[in-house]
């Protein structure tokens, strides 16, 4: 007869067994499709050398709750540049305000570009997009730990087109907001 | 001489689409004759196994395939079917030297792997050059807003295969540290991730931390990956050692954003974009000193470089609203000289192992240019809007 910590094992080895084969326990794992996949060899976790400390993981996309029905304006930017225009930051400030008044809301803020210009740089000046408006809500009081970024680089655009009527609506800060 | 040779194969049965219609013309850089018409082809695999190679080898920039008997180099041999796949025996004789070369291939993938291996052992031992045929190219087809996945190829378009299922934005492929392994950024979760994915198998993420992941490069002794984060608040420029599982920052620009790295041959230097100039600009820094310094000087954005095997950086430069590539010295003299008869508006530069032909992205889809002369050649005819190429090393 099976003790009870055969019992246990075994079913932690069945729920194992079926977490992998169904794969689902992770949004990448959808691309296992060969019997017998081969492991990626990356490191569980990553050291800052300078620090000493682990670089977190912890997004607000995967362990809070997105927030809806709240509307903040975007935040508009010149070509190529992360430069925060004296028009929009009125726009930061109310942002800012909202986060002063609800203390169990985060952020993220999203840098987004327009069509022109390489992929792989726009991405960089989408995050340095967001990262100055980050920068600009930290100095108007709001805690830095309830600030993070992403950035869609021009994967995103709010309106379809080309020519500057376009660009210029797409070279943008927009805020998501969270429930901690 | 003007030679155009037109072949027609089946793209790999993973990819559904148009038949590949390969239409080369080369020209330009000397070239020695080839004459295969002493390997006697009967069935179908040893048909395939001379058109890859005549491919292969007017593709290598080096020959051009005579219909005759006459050429500086003969290949002669026999190709015997064996039901699923070849059993290739040849001679390759060039003034005063030859060399025997035999494979036995079981599959239609096998009969162009082997073409492929005697392309680059031609280069090899006739040149004293490296080859190009046996390495593969990632890119990926963008079909719209936050919408595209990862593609592989073989180096002369064929044998496509469809790596991510996606359907999300997808950035910057790049190879691992083999012809099975890559890198790229994926926009899938909602936010930039690099990821690490062995082909036709597994993928985890490399780096998911707060703000950007993305610019994952192997480094030449294949223990460290140059890559962009922003978890400690400015996109900056970092090397992920694989040994220690640590990051070290490479550029502190708090006023600057830093993407697309790769590294020198000898895996002491990476160049990189870094906009702390106000303008995208390449920059190339020392790993040991952490001292960066800018290469570019013309163009008003210079973009997406790649170091090749024979030490030339090739980016694309925006140049009068248009961008080309260009190619120049990691010395930073400053001098810069187009690649000559590229396509408008070519982009995403990168070399091939050969470090002579470059492959990037025009007019929505592939094309190789020749930095000795050669004309372009389009690599990918089937309709898609086909970008960021790399090629394997």
């Amino acid at each position: 007869m099976m003790n009870s910590r055969m019992m246990i094992a075994n079913i932690a080895l069945v729920c194992g067994l079926l977490m992998v084969g169904t794969g689902c326990e992770s949004w990448w794992g959808g691309d296992d499709k060969t019997d017998t996949p081969e492991i990626t060899d990356v490191p569980g976790s990553i050291t800052d050398s300078e620090t000493g400390k682990n670089v977190t993981g912890a997004r607000f996309e995967d362990t809070c709750k997105k927030v809806d029905g709240i509307t903040l304006s975007p935040v508009y930017f010149a070509f190529d540049s992360y430069a925060l225009a004296p028009s929009e930051t009125a726009k930061i400030e109310q942002v800012a305000k909202h986060l002063l008044a609800n203390a169990s809301h985060v952020l993220v803020v999203e840098g987004h570009c327009d069509a022109r210009g390489s992929a792989e740089y726009n991405l960089a000046l989408g995050e340095n997009r967001a990262q100055a408006i980050r920068g600009h809500l930290a100095n108007l009081g709001v805690d830095g730990n309830r600030l993070q970024t992403r950035s869609f680089g021009s994967e995103k655009p709010a309106m379809a087109g080309s020519g500057e009527a376009v660009w210029k609506m797409n070279r943008r800060g927009e805020f998501a907001l969270y429930q901690k | 001489m003007v030679l155009a040779l037109l072949l027609c194969v089946g793209v790999g049965s993973q990819v559904q689409g148009d038949p590949l219609q390969i239409s080369i013309v080369k020209e330009g850089a000397k070239k020695d004759s080839v004459s295969l018409a002493g390997l006697r082809a009967s069935g179908p695999n040893g048909q395939l196994f001379v058109q890859t190679l005549t491919r292969d080898l007017e593709l290598s920039g080096w020959f051009k395939v005579s219909t005759g008997r006459e050429g500086t180099i003969t290949v002669v041999g026999g190709l015997l079917e064996t039901g699923s796949g070849l059993q290739t025996s040849s001679k390759v004789t060039w003034p005063g030297k030859n060399f025997n070369w035999s494979r036995n291939s079981a599959s239609k993938a096998e009969v162009r792997q082997a073409a492929h291996t005697l392309a680059d052992e031609m280069v090899k031992q006739i040149k004293n050059e490296t080859g190009m045929a046996s390495s593969r190219i990632v890119f990926i087809n963008r079909r719209g807003s936050n919408n595209g996945d990862v593609y592989v190829c073989d180096a002369d378009g064929g044998s496509m295969f469809q790596v991510t299922h996606d359907s999300a934005g997808v950035i910057g492929p790049q190879w691992g540290v083999s012809r099975n392994d890559i890198l790229y950024t994926s926009l899938k979760p909602g936010y930039p991730t690099l990821l690490r994915q062995t082909i036709g198998g597994s993928r985890r993420p490399l780096a998911s931390f707060k703000g950007l992941n993305t610019g994952g490069a192997f480094s030449p002794d294949q223990r460290r990956i140059a890559l962009i984060l922003s978890y400690q608040g400015n996109a900056e420029l970092y090397v992920l050692d694989l040994g220690t599982a640590k990051v070290t920052r490479m550029t502190t620009t708090p006023s600057g954003a830093e993407s697309s790295p790769c590294w020198s041959p000898d895996g002491r230097s990476i160049a990189y974009v870094s906009d702390r100039d106000r303008a995208p600009n390449i920059f190339v820094v020392d790993v040991a000193t952490r001292v960066s310094k800018r290469l570019t000087v013309k163009g008003s954005q210079n973009v997406n470089p790649s170091w090749s095997c024979k030490d030339k950086i090739c980016y694309a430069t925006l140049r009068n609203g248009m961008f080309q590539i260009a190619m120049m010295s990691p010395s930073g003299d400053g001098s810069s000289e187009l690649i000559p008869g590229q396509p408008e508006g070519s982009e995403d530069p990168s070399w091939a192992p050969d470090g002579r032909h470059i492959i990037c992205s025009a007019r929505n889809t592939l094309y190789i240019l020749d930095s000795l002369g050669d004309p372009a050649v389009r690599l990918i005819q089937s309709s898609g809007n086909w970008r960021s190429p790399d090629w394997s090393k």
